[in-house]
């Protein structure tokens, strides 16, 4: 076994383009799924039982199903059903982002119900408007504990945007079993993206773990 | 409406064989990793707490690489890189299977570890003053405790693991995915197809979370809470959620 990790180094160019689509998909899915998150958080916590039903349902159907199949629906179907003829990148990131939004969601939601009743309480006790009930005291707490949950998916997010080279949008993992491929130099290519992911992803990853032992603690 | 009209099933009829074998490998390849993750997932997590730091630092190591990065790059390097190293090459299938197994097995020590630490040392000690050998003391009083503790999140898991059969499709393995694009090269009727196959896939993961929320019923936090006496609470599993790729 020889191990050459010079051909790595002369195709960084096609690697960084890899890295861009990585994180445009990344990008394009997160502006999705964060205000769709919301929403549905809104919904499903809302008064109107239709409302909070619908977005339980959105929750359950998009996280019982996995994120490769939802892809490759969205790259074949969208165009014939919709006259629209988008990119692997746009359906395939539209796919991760319309997912993400009910995990976010959820996430969201744990947040908001991990307040004690008690803040609730003295906020409606001081006659705060239902409004400021919300801005001034439940999201601003529940965003502290929705933090590292929050964290945690967009490791999960990242990890995910891989999935983008099923339908052959050329990504950071497609560059790398192509370049492979080519030079026939698959070990090197494949561990040194994995290195990648996993350098990218610990630190954040482990981030999120001590801001939620400071929470814990903080909390207790 | 004229696309309703237009829809047309028969070339999902016509190749329904195919299309359930490849249902038929996805849930047993689903069901292979899980079973062999969970004894695999408790050995690692022994070794994480009572190995020492030559086995437990390598075995952390091995369990941060398997969760930090994602599993579709696990599976190509597994299929195309690890016969360099190791000269003998694995089908696709077993190295899709190898690879979620080891995806797999790294939350499953997690979980395992956290339901283990969460036993209080009375128990150990208790056992210990028994005279029980550490095997025996570990398989008859520890682990009986420490199911019903984790349970939640590993029936999490096994959701997880379902899902991610999906990505091993990239690898040449006929599982639901890869038949349904290969029946679509030919007979190009994708939204037949493509939804048929989401449905079935949706109806598998739905089956899947309602048996999890049951469980997480029965065995849930909120229940041992409830039951919890004396100086130490029922500690809660975290329910990782593995959205997981």
């Amino acid at each position: 076994m020889d191990l050459n990790f010079d051909v790595v180094l002369a195709n960084l160019p096609a690697l960084w383009s890899g890295v861009q689509i990585t994180l445009a998909a990344f990008g394009i899915a997160l502006a999705i799924a964060f205000p769709l998150g919301t929403m549905l958080c809104a919904m499903r916590l809302g008064s109107n039982a239709t409302l909070s039903w619908v977005a339980a349902g959105y929750v359950a159907v998009f996280r019982a199903i996995p994120e490769v199949v939802l892809i490759f629906w969205m790259f074949y179907c969208l165009p014939p059903l919709t006259g629209f003829r988008a990119s692997g990148l746009a359906s395939g990131s539209l796919a991760l982002g319309l997912v993400s939004g009910a995990y976010l969601c959820e996430i969201f939601r744990g947040g908001v119900q991990s307040l004690g009743s008690g803040q609730w309480e003295a906020a409606k006790a001081l006659a705060l408007p239902r409004s400021a009930v919300w801005l001034r005291v439940v999201v601003p707490q529940a965003a502290r504990l929705a933090i590292p949950p929050f964290i945690n998916h967009m490791t999960e997010l990242l990890k995910g945007t891989t999935l983008l080279a099923t339908i052959g949008v050329a990504d950071l993992a497609l560059q790398s079993y192509v370049l492979g491929a080519q030079t026939f130099r698959y070990l090197e290519f494949l561990t040194a993206i994995a290195l990648v992911y996993f350098i990218v992803i610990f630190p954040v990853a482990r981030f999120a773990e001590h801001i939620e032992r400071k929470l814990a603690n903080a909390m207790s | 409406m004229e696309l309703l009209a237009s829809l047309d099933f028969s070339a999902v009829w016509k190749y329904r064989e195919p299309l359930l074998w490849g249902l038929f490998t996805t849930l047993w390849m689903a069901c292979a990793a899980f079973v062999m993750a969970v004894p695999a997932g408790l050995l690692l997590a022994l070794g994480r707490l009572k190995g020492g730091w030559l086995v437990s630092l390598p075995i952390l190591a091995f369990v941060d690489l398997m969760r930090f990065t994602p599993l579709l790059v696990q599976a190509i390097w597994i299929h195309f890189a690890l016969p360099i190293v190791t000269g003998a090459s694995l089908s696709a299938v077993q190295s899709g299977v190898l690879a979620l197994t080891l995806h797999v097995s790294a939350y499953v020590c997690d979980i395992m570890r956290s339901g283990i630490t969460a036993i209080p040392r009375g128990q150990w000690e208790a056992a210990k003053a028994l005279g029980l050998r550490p095997i025996v003391c570990f398989s008859k009083v520890i682990l009986p405790q420490v199911w019903p503790l984790i349970l939640p999140a590993l029936a999490n898991v096994a959701v997880s693991t379902f899902k991610l059969t999906a990505i091993l499709g990239v690898l040449a393995i006929n599982d639901l995915m890869k038949i349904t694009n290969r029946v679509n090269n030919m007979v190009f009727r994708p939204i037949e197809l493509y939804t048929t196959a989401a449905l079935a896939y949706l109806a598998c993961g739905l089956v899947l979370t309602a048996i999890a929320t049951m469980v997480e019923r029965r065995f849930g936090a909120d229940r041992l809470t409830r039951r919890a006496t004396g100086p130490h609470k029922a500690p809660a599993v975290p329910a990782t959620t593995t959205s997981g790729v």
